[in-house]
């Protein structure tokens, strides 16, 4: 973790990968892109073996666009379809057993807090719906009730995708998967409001339509857990392959979405809210001096 | 073989858009040529969804991008 673990010595250039001479040239490391630079830059995340058309996937990529700083950030997943993705992108990821992640997180977070502490160090948890919502219910409200600061991101396919098509507390109400074929008989979680109840300081629901407002969210969630306490990000990511939806459909979907049970949803309290106002009128002078040099 | 889109650069340029490069949910796998003005694929990386035809043929109606099969090496 740093700058310096990122550099390549002198010398070395030549036997490393041509991916990863690219990432430190062409890269994200210690330079701040915009989302809005997609394709122009060398991508933090790499190949993955997630399925064709996925937009978990698709929120990943995004995400990794969005981080303030790759070199002090930690990606914490677990067992479900992101870590895929997770697990290929040059930042460092652990693996939490299945519903741990809050647990781990919160470990985490405060052990960087007491061997750096003049520096901020991002963690974040990307987990499904299965992994936060159910088995790790526990852990999820336990993280937040205590005030620990980091940020969880659910990336809620509403469904066991990786272990093909069980009902996950997030399906709606009524819904036939492969492996729940009498339908589901209770409602969708409202997790949203379960976050804001525990604790969390600044909460955000999203479809995937628009990666600028993705990477508004995601670092406006890193920004406030640095300070004040938990955050929460949940996010519609569909799973074509357990849903049928063809691949095509996709951000279709995620617009059909965001119109029904979607629609963008952001809540903080009023002091994450003066500050995050300070740290975005920052930025933009920042870019605005950038532009005039 | 592999079903990868395929971006008809010289219809692209003149739009100077970007669009589909914002919606691809693979890294590094459509990109953007600031010279050119025009996307291009990176054709390794395309699993083949076509939501990039998605974006361009029935949201932007540009019809830019077309699915094509390609073997192993081309
Ligand atoms: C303790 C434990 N129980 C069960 C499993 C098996 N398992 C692996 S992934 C998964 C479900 C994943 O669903 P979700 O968290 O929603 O992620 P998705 O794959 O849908 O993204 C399960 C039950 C496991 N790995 N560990
Ligand atoms: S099974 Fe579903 S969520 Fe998992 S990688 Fe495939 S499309 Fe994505
Ligand atoms: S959406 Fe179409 S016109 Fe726009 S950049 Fe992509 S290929 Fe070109
Ligand atoms: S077909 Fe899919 S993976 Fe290939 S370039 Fe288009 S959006 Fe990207
Ligand atoms: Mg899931």
């Amino acid at each position: 973790m740093g700058l310096e673990y990122v550099r390549i010595s002198p010398g070395f250039e030549k036997y490393m990968p041509r991916d990863y001479v690219d990432l430190v040239k062409f890269g994200q490391f210690g330079r701040e892109v915009d989302v809005m630079q997609l394709g122009q830059f060398k991508e933090l995340v790499e190949e993955h073996p997630m399925c064709a058309g996925c937009y978990m996937a698709y929120f990943i990529r995004i995400f990794y666009a969005a981080l303030p700083k790759p070199e002090d950030t930690i990606v914490l997943g677990t067992a479900g379809c992101a870590r895929l993705a997770l697990s290929q992108a040059a930042v460092p990821f652990i693996y939490g057993n299945y519903g741990d992640t809050n647990a781990v997180a919160s470990g985490l977070k405060r052990a960087l807090s007491i061997r750096f502490p003049d520096k901020d160090k991002d963690v974040v948890v990307i987990a499904g719906d299965g992994g936060l919502m159910d088995i790790g219910f526990g852990m999820t409200m336990h993280s937040w009730f205590r005030g620990e600061k980091f940020t969880t991101i659910m990336v809620d396919n509403e469904v066991y995708g990786n272990t093909g098509g069980q009902e996950s507390g997030m399906s709606p109400k009524g819904v036939q998967l492969k492996m729940a074929p009498l339908g589901k008989k209770f409602d969708k979680i409202n997790a949203v409001q379960l976050a804001i109840d525990a604790g969390c300081v600044y909460v955000a629901k999203i479809s995937p339509t628009n990666p600028k407002k993705i990477a508004k969210v995601v670092r406006r969630a890193i920004f406030a857990a640095r300070k004040f306490g938990p955050t929460f990000i949940h996010a519609y990511t569909s799973c074509n392959i357990e849903y049928s939806i063809p691949t095509r459909e996709v951000l279709a979907d995620a617009r059909k979405r965001e119109k029904e049970d979607f629609k963008f949803f952001e809540w903080m309290t009023d002091e994450v809210k003066e500050y995050l106002e300070e740290i975005e009128r920052k930025e933009k002078e920042r870019k605005k001096q950038e532009v005039k040099s | 073989m592999y079903f990868v889109a395929h971006i008809h650069e010289n219809e692209c340029a003149k739009y100077n858009c970007k669009q589909c490069v914002l919606f691809c949910p693979e890294p590094n796998c459509l990109n953007y040529k600031e010279s050119g003005h025009t996307a291009w694929v990176w054709t390794d990386r395309c699993k083949g969804c076509e939501i990039c035809v998605y974006v361009c043929s029935d949201l932007l109606k540009r019809n830019c991008i077309e699915m094509v099969m390609v073997k192993a090496g081309d």
